[in-house]
């Protein structure tokens, strides 16, 4: 027998209306930017799909009590905007996806939260960043980025795995496109090997100077900018991350159904597990309702789920707090928890304190992408070019 | 004054010989993690290792001339074979024991024996092969050990040196004190494995450029 469900919200379309009324408001104010730019049909044509997709998103949540599949949805969306915006900014800015060493000298790299992990030695050391990029100029300034990763892992701790990155949405894709695993075990332990990453990513940085992960092992440079290859090293600098991507962004999360990539190799996450411990959100496993089936263990996409974790009623510090072991529990044991508060009582209450501003923080990152992206395939169909 | 200037050059430049023997002496403190007093014997071990590297370095620094040591192919090489012994130290040391600690019954099928347990002197032989790393604050004690020219005053000037830098390691060992022991061992091996990739590429680009 299915247990009711334990939110307020949910088969109520009323209560679930009144609910989304606040995020009508922030997802027009999120996606314009607060400047309405409604000067082309494209634009207007973009900005009602991203209007009306999240809203829907955050109205099916609220009505059916399922957070997992509607996030996804939505970061899914974000990881393959982003990719398509930025390629598309790079070739008309450049002319192609690589940059030379002009562009370095220049500061003409932009900075995204996965370089974090490498600057805060040498900073802390000997007072420089690191990176060729912008200090305080353009959307990808090395300050503001600080600033906005600093903020979130306030407010979701690792949350902003699943919520906020612009990379994560990949491999959760493909980790969703077989509907059962082909390789069944994997595992919990591969989860620490991210701390490994991190540990040696920041040595490695604070012994040359230089952010190595961006140099020789990010993969999702495939995806978005590299190096030119003007010589052996570059070359081998190509094949190290163009395999790195196809191992542990495609290949084995879909056949293990796990985000690989962000669970066993991002030192960023590993960083933002850190941070889970002092942000107010967690999840918590109701013992009392809980029978051991271990289902969520099974279907944990970052492998922060084992036995004992179960028994002992939390999640692992690595928890990106996705929502799918709760969108996956018969007896709806598992749920979003505010630290500090009962945990048995006002899941309604928790968990909307946690969707606001978490699916915010994907309206942030999505809204104006998706929006703009929208706008070049509008303009690419009508008139062949994207420029 | 020789022993001020080594300890003090020791002292300004140790948080980078801290970077270079991190990835090395730390995923090795991780995984061994269990009591703070272990860790420190750990480090004395290391330390003795580099201790004898150092001064070894600073006899042939007072031996012979410093444009000869630099210009040496056979000097590179053999630094490019220094660092893949310590690759191969460190991957056979991250997959000793490997499924005891890190797989536990999961990793029934993985069998990965490599003879009688040697890991006590994993820190020693680490300290001494990271303590032929030509990093900035090495090559500058040997430019200054050099310039001694003799073989007391230059063994003087790398003892001191010594003791400066290795003011940095001193808090490494308390790690010890962290509760989740396993988690730490864990990682801690999971690096050692992946510090021992980083220096295979480093000794095979360095036999590859001569």
């Amino acid at each position: 027998m299915k247990t009711p469900s334990a939110y307020s919200t949910t088969g109520k379309i009323g209560k679930s209306v009144l609910f989304l009324l606040p995020m009508l408001l922030i997802t027009f104010v999120f996606i314009t930017g607060g400047q309405p730019d409604f000067s082309g049909t494209g634009q207007v044509i973009g900005f009602i799909i991203t209007y009306v997709f999240f809203n829907y998103l955050f109205f099916r949540m609220l009505y059916t009590g399922k957070t997992d599949r509607y996030r996804a949805a939505g970061f899914i969306v974000l990881a393959l905007f982003f990719a398509f915006v930025f390629i598309v900014n790079l070739v008309r800015a450049r002319g192609n996806m690589s940059f030379s060493d002009e562009n370095i000298l220049a500061c003409e790299i932009p900075f995204c939260h996965i370089v974090i992990t490498m600057i805060i030695i040498p900073a802390a050391l000997t007072q420089t960043i690191i990176f060729p990029g912008s200090i305080l100029e353009g959307f990808a300034a090395i300050s503001l980025m600080i600033v906005i990763w600093l903020g979130i892992s306030l407010a979701l701790g690792r949350g902003f795995c699943s919520w906020g990155c612009f990379y994560g949405g990949w491999d959760d894709g493909t980790s969703r496109i077989l509907k059962k695993p082909v390789i069944r075990k994997f595992n919990p332990v591969f989860r620490w090997a991210a701390f490994a990453v991190l540990i040696l990513v920041a040595l490695w940085a604070a012994l040359t100077l230089t952010p190595q992960y961006c140099n020789w092992l990010c993969p999702f440079k495939t995806v978005t900018e590299f190096e030119k290859v003007t010589s052996v090293e570059t070359l081998l600098k190509t094949i190290v991350f163009v395999s790195l991507f196809a191992a542990l962004v495609i290949i084995l999360p879909l056949l293990t159904k796990k985000r690989i990539q962000c669970a066993t190799f991002c030192p960023m996450g590993a960083l933002c597990s850190l941070t889970n411990k002092i942000n107010v959100f967690d999840v918590k496993i109701d013992k009392e309702k809980c029978n051991s089936c271990l289902k969520c263990v099974t279907i944990c996409p970052t492998l922060s789920l084992n036995k004992e974790e179960v028994a002992r009623g939390k999640p692992s510090m690595t928890c990106c707090k996705c929502g799918k072991c709760i969108d996956s529990c018969s007896r709806q044991a598992i749920h979003y928890h505010l630290k500090g508060t009962p945990s048995d009582k006002k899941l309604t209450t928790a968990r909307m304190l946690f969707l606001y501003p978490a699916f915010t923080l994907l309206v942030i990152f999505t809204g104006g992408t998706m929006q703009y992206g929208i706008t070049l395939l509008i303009r690419l169909f009508t008139t062949g070019s994207l420029f | 004054m020789l022993s001020s200037e080594g300890f003090i050059l020791g002292l300004s430049t140790g948080v980078v010989c801290l970077a270079y023997c991190g990835p090395v002496l730390i995923p090795y403190i991780l995984a061994e993690s269990t009591r703070v007093k272990r860790n420190y014997l750990s480090l004395v071990l290391f330390l003795g290792g580099r201790l004898i590297a150092y001064l070894t370095t600073g006899l042939i620094a007072g031996l012979i001339g410093m444009t000869f040591f630099q210009k040496s192919a056979l000097f590179t090489r053999a630094l490019a074979i220094v660092y893949i012994l310590l690759a191969l130290l460190m991957i056979i040391y991250g997959f000793h024991r490997f499924r005891e600690i890190c797989l536990g019954s999961a990793g029934k099928n993985v069998k990965i024996h490599f003879g009688p347990d040697l890991t006590a002197w994993v820190p020693f032989l680490g300290g001494v092969l990271t303590g032929f790393n030509l990093c900035p604050p090495f090559m500058m004690a040997f430019t200054k050990a050099f310039a001694t020219g003799n073989i007391s005053g230059s063994l003087m000037l790398f003892f001191w040196f010594f003791l400066g830098t290795s003011v940095y390691f001193i808090p490494l060992p308390l790690i010890g004190f962290v509760r989740r022991q396993k988690v730490l061992q864990i990682i801690g091996k999971f690096a050692s494995i992946l510090a021992g990739f980083y220096y295979f590429y480093l000794g095979l680009i360095m036999l590859v450029h001569k």
